[in-house]
């Protein structure tokens, strides 16, 4: 709910002359200051905290100085300011005759933002709730319940560093609307006694003491207020509203002309005389009747904001244009209209293409893009000896059809969200079930998942249809993309969820729409029309959405994550386990309370209560032993607080401003939830992205295609489509891959096809010396760009060759039990698993890195990584020189290639073919040839001479090889 | 050393008179040099005072009133009760007093508490700064803020961007080298390169048989890893030919070299025998000794010597650092174990005239409270500690800053992190402003948008 709507609820029992109420209506029953006297609010009398037909738990706490957000009258903020505190503050009213109860829980935050669940009469009403920062209070409900054996029962429910402040209970009998949830509204029509009012007592102070600041025609308008219309009063400035009608002690306006806070004095220089004050006071509590009828909203904005129509003529905001590929005058080279855009391009520039590249080098190029892997002899013999033109088409089939070529690409997109296997917290939590959400990203690029169901399963898989259980498990398991946003710190405390929700905003910015959102947290974005507003649209559909609980150094267990069970059971198997996490912490408060009770207790029976914390102890050891039956998945959900925020001012979560609602970024259409969803949004959210008529997510897709296959995107900032990117270097072949990538039905192997399939990407790597010359960063793609083999090749291609590589995908990792875990900042989870897999199986933590992947410019595991970077360094160096794997994986391979093959020619050529996917010529094999025999001879004859010194030569040799620039490299 | 290894030229020259490499190619692999290197020493864009950095982290959080600190007003409130302010401390606490006197050391007479008798007498080289201020009193934040400037995200450290400002002055050693014999909190973030090129990661050295993961040869046959370097360059050389020169393939070749040499001279820098007894006992280290912090401080001045740009030693461990919670007396130990190294490593740097150029930098992550944490120890304290720099260009003898008079909070010239790390930029001649890498649509600085040099600190 609103904040907003929040004070109107209040305030309208003051001013029930403009609420309508039928007569179904409930009706109040009881309303307790539950840390204070009794008091009158709303015209209810609520009774004092020690009143009769009432058990409190919970400790008295009482802090007045503090200043409430919102601001609120008087006698509720008293109330609202002493409150009963702790982890289990529990509220029971007794006495309470049958029937239908709805009840609304006054909670307030003294300091640091705590978290806690509520339960009402033992069911969980609120989960996870943030109490939020200093002074900010909310009155939560109405729930709606029964009376049970004549008992209303509130309970906390918090972690052990988690604590409530209840400050007051207001319960209604009845199931009809309570009064007040209609949100007071500004006086409509005002009366012509009251344009009398408005003309002569308020429009000339308004326009003598404000307009200088708060108007369109302001020099620079402060605090995004303007109050020179009824629109501008109506909508507030960057804090929210200034005026609730009717109730003075609510609205922000009075609060800064009465000069009661420091920090909020108006007009700034000169206090208002009392009486003009007065006259405010009687405006607002009339409603704030005003005549004007011009609305300088609009104008206002204009001024400070962004020209949308302007932003949305960038190129990649504007919608995928139409393009037919160009006329070329080499009209023999393009192999279809893919390379006529390229062919065009290059004709302009006086460039002409590359060769063909050959044989051997096509199919070690295409079989290393597609499934991470060299080719094998037998492939290289059929491949070369196959004179039918639909060869290469056969051989690109076959490879997208084998499961390696999942488990490349999806290292792709692993690289873009990434993907780690532990929390990134202080103490990096591991998290033993993403490895699913791993699997699945490689299952559904295998079996070709149209793009647009991939983006939808994982940011709301949970919310589709599925045709079977099994399906919708596994978009269960697909919203783990959501989850793995990384998590921070060690408070418990003070929690700051607002940074992973930031990291959330910021991957889902970067991987879908190709923007950097999160330069909009602090302020509008400085180079793209994203503003703060646009922002915290988005932020309020994952601060509406539940994210598991990875456990941190205070809190060590995992927490809200999903079963995967039937469809039908999971509610019932959510309160299963939920109920065994309430009995894990009561067994643990238990120990602690056992714990502290020792202090006290005399010498003679503190042998009894030792005994009874060993039991106590061990009771809770042995529950938090037994795992829950349940296969879980580190998935999202829907959260038990579905609403809008309130945009952070300068991005601090302690200052909040106006709510905004959640919608799409306005440069994207804007769209709005319907109104009355109760949802996150992150359906609609799914949908806006994958939306035909959007045009970032199609180009951003093909584009990082593009740069998967030729190693720099069309747009060579994957990440960036905004105005700190570059632009496209062949803006209609964009256009027209979006394009295609949309008729094939969003098929990704539809697409690799087609580029695949182009005459350029067959060229050759080795460009004239023209070309290099006159383009020479290859722009143009008058060549195949040579590249690096990534991190994780070199490692799949230096087991292969040894013989120990386990094709098998992988499963979960060997984690320690979750019984056992103990980290902490001074002792964070930190293990390298060494797996005979491939390297997208390897385990990834998010802060610290994996030697050998580091060493290679492997993806960075806490943020997103576009592109890989091929640094060069001496430490690689140092690593294939030394390093025990490059030595055991070429002991083995020497050992393959000499039982395999009878002679060392026929082993050399062996050896080249499948390292370097060639046979060697006739010098090279001459020059190894040679080699191994000073090398034998070196073996031999030192003291003591080696045991087997051919195969130690041979260990050399192939050492050799895993260090050539042809080995690395890929032509 | 092993003196199998030979130099490269001369094992390629010996290859001439086998019949092992094709003819021709060896005189082409000789005559060829490269260009293009990431990691070419580069001049400084402004005046430099400094060319390298010795960074000294002591982990887990000094207290500042038991060191660098005076605060005569908490010996004599030692007791009371009260909120004194600076975060952790609006609560109400016992004041606890420091628990070692006090006494001026060198010509300046700054006063330096009994933890560090050595340091105290080289006071003259130092500017101590006591009123540094950081923003989060976690320790992985804490640290992570006092190597990259950020708090919460992972970011180059300031090593990283001192070597992608100057580059390195030998090629044949790391220009960023970090000598932990155990991880502090943060781990491998605090000397991560991150978004920089991976030339300018830390290297990480850990005392022992192999400091420099893979320095040792594995090829233990004499001559061998020659003859297979020999053999994979000429191979290169020819690739080289047929793939038209591209500057990244010939780059990656120079590695291999470099890896080479590398392997002799990190190993024979590691290697402490031919140090005089003299210069062992200044660093408090027996022969032979490889697990003390001396170990480390001398083995900074020799990579200082030979060009290595910015020096790491990490003092304590995420486990087993400076944060007394329980006891402040285990202070004693962890000072005790640094105090005669760092000392003899200024003192030698002076000997050697190293001192002129070399900028030496000693901090931790925060500071501790002056209320009492547990029953004798001191809680994490982010709103003010002391830290200090000597060398090249700072004021040694100079006190910078003060606290209030129970070291709660900063009272005059706060030194933020931030502000910390742009002045050890401009030492280098290096404009934190301008010292940016464009990643993520933004270009990125070691300061944020944040940081002032600390003119009254240069000398």
């Amino acid at each position: 709910m609103k904040w907003t709507n929040q004070i109107m609820w209040a305030v309208v029992f003051a001013l029930m002359t403009m609420v309508s109420v039928s007569g179904a209506d409930a009706t109040f029953y009881r309303g307790i200051n539950l840390n204070g006297p009794g008091l009158t609010l709303e015209g209810h009398a609520w009774e004092s905290g020690d009143t009769t037909n009432l058990v409190v738990r919970g400790s008295a706490f009482e802090n007045q100085s503090v200043p409430l957000k919102p601001a609120t009258d008087a006698v509720r903020a008293r109330m609202i300011r002493s409150s009963r505190w702790g982890s289990d503050v529990e509220v029971q009213l007794t006495g309470v005759p049958a029937g239908p109860y709805q009840v609304f829980l006054y909670v307030w935050e003294d300091n640091n933002s705590e978290q806690f669940d509520l339960l009402l009469n033992g069911k969980a009403v609120l989960e996870r709730f943030h109490s939020g920062s200093a002074g900010q209070w909310k009155r939560l409900g109405p729930w709606k319940t029964t009376s049970q054996d004549g008992r209303l029962t509130v309970a906390v429910d918090a972690p052990s560093h988690g604590a409530a402040n209840l400050s007051g209970l207001e319960v209604w009998a009845g199931t009809g609307e309570v009064p007040g949830t209609t949100p007071a509204r500004f006086a409509l029509q005002p009366t012509a006694e009251q344009v009398d009012f408005f003309e002569r007592r308020i429009r000339p102070v308004l326009a003598e003491h404000c307009y200088e600041c708060h108007s369109a025609q302001a020099k620079q308008i402060k605090g995004g207020l303007v109050i020179d219309s009824r629109a501008g009063l109506v909508r507030g400035g960057d804090t929210g509203p200034i005026v609730t009608p009717g109730d003075p002690e609510a609205s922000l306006l009075i609060h800064a002309v009465r000069r009661t806070d420091p920090n909020l004095v108006m007009p700034p220089r000169h206090p208002l005389p009392r009486e003009v004050v007065a006259d405010f006071e009687a405006w607002v509590r009339a409603g704030a009747p005003d005549p004007r009828t011009e609305n300088t909203v609009a104008a206002a904005q204009a001024r400070s904001a962004i020209d949308w129509n302007a932003a949305k003529q960038w190129w990649s905001f504007r919608p995928l244009g139409i393009h037919s590929p160009p006329s070329v005058q080499q009209t023999n080279w393009p192999d279809g209209d893919l390379d006529r855009f390229i062919l065009a391009r290059m004709e302009a520039a006086k460039l002409a293409p590359a060769e063909d590249a050959t044989p051997a080098a096509l199919i070690r190029r295409v079989t290393f893009d597609l499934t991470g892997l060299p080719p094998t002899p037998d492939d290289l013999r059929a491949f070369g000896n196959d004179p039918s033109p639909t060869a290469y088409a056969r051989l690109v089939d076959r490879l997208l059809a084998t499961p390696e070529y999942g488990e490349r690409w999806g290292r792709h997109w692993l690289d873009v969200v990434r993907y780690a296997d532990t929390a990134g917290d202080n103490s990096d939590f591991p998290i033993p079930q993403l490895y699913r959400y791993r699997n699945w990203v490689i299952r559904a690029f295998n079996r070709d998942l149209p793009f647009d169901q991939f983006v939808r399963q994982q940011l709301a898989g949970d919310l589709l249809p599925a045709a079977t259980s099994d399906q919708q498990q596994d978009q269960i398991i697909a919203t783990g993309y959501l989850a793995n946003a990384r998590r921070f710190g060690s408070r418990v405390e003070d929690y700051p969820q607002h940074l992973t929700i930031e990291d959330t905003l910021d991957n889902v910015g970067r991987t879908f729409l190709g923007l950097s959102l999160n330069c909009a947290r602090c302020h509008d974005h400085k180079f793209d029309p994203i503003t703060a507003e646009d922002y915290y649209a988005l932020y309020g559909i994952f601060h509406s959405t539940r994210y598991p609980w990875p456990g941190i150094e205070l809190e060590q267990k995992q927490r809200d994550l999903v079963p995967l069970v039937e469809p039908g059971r999971r509610l019932e198997v959510e309160a299963q386990l939920k109920t065994r996490e309430r009995e894990q912490r009561r067994l643990e408060k238990e120990v602690q309370r056992l714990r502290e009770s020792l202090k006290g207790t005399p010498a003679d029976q503190k042998a009894t209560v030792e005994q009874q914390i060993r039991d106590a102890e061990s009771a809770a050891r042995e529950h938090a032993r037994q795992a829950p039956p349940f296969e879980m998945a580190y998935a999202v959900a829907e959260s038990t607080q579905l609403e809008d925020v309130a945009v952070q001012l300068k991005g601090d979560p302690a200052k909040p401003g106006r709510v905004v609602p959640r919608r799409f970024l306005t440069v994207l259409g804007g769209a709005e939830l319907p109104s009355g969803t109760s949802a996150s949004g992150r359906l609609q959210l799914a949908n806006w992205i994958v939306d035909p008529a959007g045009p970032l997510m199609s180009r951003v897709l093909v584009n990082r295609l593009w740069h998967y296959h030729f190693g720099r995107g069309l747009v060579p900032t994957p990440n960036d489509f905004g105005r700190q990117g570059k632009p496209p270097t062949h803006p209609e072949l964009l256009d027209w891959l979006a394009g295609q990538f949309q008729e094939s039905g969003y098929s990704l192997k539809a697409m690799h096809r087609l580029i695949l399939l182009s005459r350029t990407y067959r060229q050759s790597s080795v460009r004239s010396s023209d070309a290099v010359e006159k383009d020479p960063t290859n722009e143009l793609l008058s060549g195949f760009p040579r590249r690096r083999l990534d991190a994780e090749t070199i490692r799949d291609a230096l087991l292969l060759l040894g013989g120990t590589l386990d094709r098998t995908p992988g499963e979960a990792h060997p984690f320690p039990p979750q019984s056992e875990w103990k980290f902490t900042q001074h002792n964070p989870f930190k293990a390298v698993y060494d797996t005979p897999r491939r390297s997208v199986y390897l385990m990834t933590q998010r802060i610290q890195r994996h030697p050998f992947l580091a060493t290679f410019d492997g993806a960075d595991p806490a943020a997103s990584t576009p592109a890989r970077l091929t640094s060069t360094t001496p430490v690689q160096a140092l690593l294939l020189l030394n390093d025990p794997l490059v030595h055991e994986q070429s002991r083995r391979f020497a050992e393959r290639l000499r039982a395999q093959n009878e002679s060392d020619a026929d082993r050399i050529t062996a050896a080249f073919e499948q390292a370097l996917g060639r046979p060697p010529r006739s010098e090279e094999l001459t020059g190894c040839l040679n080699y191994l025999s000073e090398v034998t001879t070196r073996y031999r004859t030192t003291t003591p001479p080696s045991a087997q010194p051919e195969l130690d030569a041979w260990q050399s040799l192939i050492r050799v090889l895993f260090r050539l620039n042809e080995f690395v490299y890929l032509d | 050393m092993n003196p199998l290894r030979t130099s490269r030229r001369g094992v390629l020259q010996s290859l001439v008179g086998t019949s092992l490499l094709l003819p021709g190619l060896v005189s082409r692999l000789l005559a060829e040099s490269d260009s293009r290197d990431p990691l070419a020493p580069r001049p400084s864009p402004q005046p430099a005072r400094a060319k390298r950095v010795i960074f000294i982290f002591s982990n887990g959080g000094v207290s500042h009133m038991d060191t660098f600190d005076y605060k005569p007003k908490l010996f004599a409130a030692d007791g009371k009760t009260m909120g004194v302010g600076g975060g952790l401390s609006n609560q109400q606490r016992r004041l606890l007093k420091p628990g070692w006197e006090f006494r001026p050391g060198g010509q300046c007479g700054a006063l330096v508490s009994d933890l560090f008798p050595h340091l105290r007498e080289r006071m003259d080289d130092i500017c101590l700064i006591r009123s540094m201020k950081s923003d989060d009193n976690e320790h992985y934040q804490a640290t992570l803020a006092i190597h990259t400037g950020s708090f919460f995200f992972s970011r180059p450290s300031i090593g990283s961007w001192v070597s992608y400002g100057l580059g390195t002055m030998n090629q044949n050693l790391p220009s960023f080298v970090v000598l932990a014999p155990q991880m502090p909190y943060a781990g491998t973030q605090i000397f991560n390169n991150d978004f920089l090129p991976a030339y300018h990661q830390g290297v990480r050295v850990i005392p022992g048989r192999e400091p420099i993961a893979n320095l040792d040869p594995r090829t233990t046959q004499p001559g061998v890893q020659d003859l297979e370097i020999g053999l994979a360059e000429a191979f290169n050389r020819q690739h080289l030919q047929t793939h038209g020169h591209d500057s990244e393939l010939a780059a990656r070749i120079r590695t291999f070299e470099t890896a080479f040499r590398m392997q002799t001279e990190a190993s024979e820098t590691f290697d402490l025998s031919r140090e005089s007894d003299e210069t062992l006992a200044l660093y408090g280290l027996k022969r032979g000794q490889t697990d003390s912090f001396g170990w480390q401080c001398l083995v900074a001045r020799r990579l200082t010597e030979r060009g290595v740009r910015f020096v790491e030693l990490v003092d304590g461990s995420s486990s087993h650092n400076w944060d007394q919670h329980g006891d402040m007396a285990e202070h004693a130990k962890h000072a005790k174990a640094i105090d005669q190294p760092i000392s003899g490593l200024l003192l030698d740097l002076k000997r050697r005239g190293l001192l002129e150029d070399t900028l030496v930098v000693w901090t931790t992550e925060f500071g501790r409270t002056p209320g009492v944490d547990g029953e004798k120890g001191r809680g994490h304290h982010s709103a003010c500690f002391s830290s200090w720099m000597a060398g090249a260009g700072v004021q040694g003898g100079l006190t910078y800053g003060s606290t209030d008079e129970l070291g709660a909070t900063v009272a005059e010239n706060r030194v933020h992190v931030h502000d910390f790390h742009a002045t050890i930029l401009h030492l280098l001649g290096l404009d934190h402003e301008r010292l940016t890498f464009r990643h993520g649509g933004r270009d990125y600085r070691l300061t944020d948008v944040h940081g002032n040099v600390v003119q009254a600190l240069l000398a």
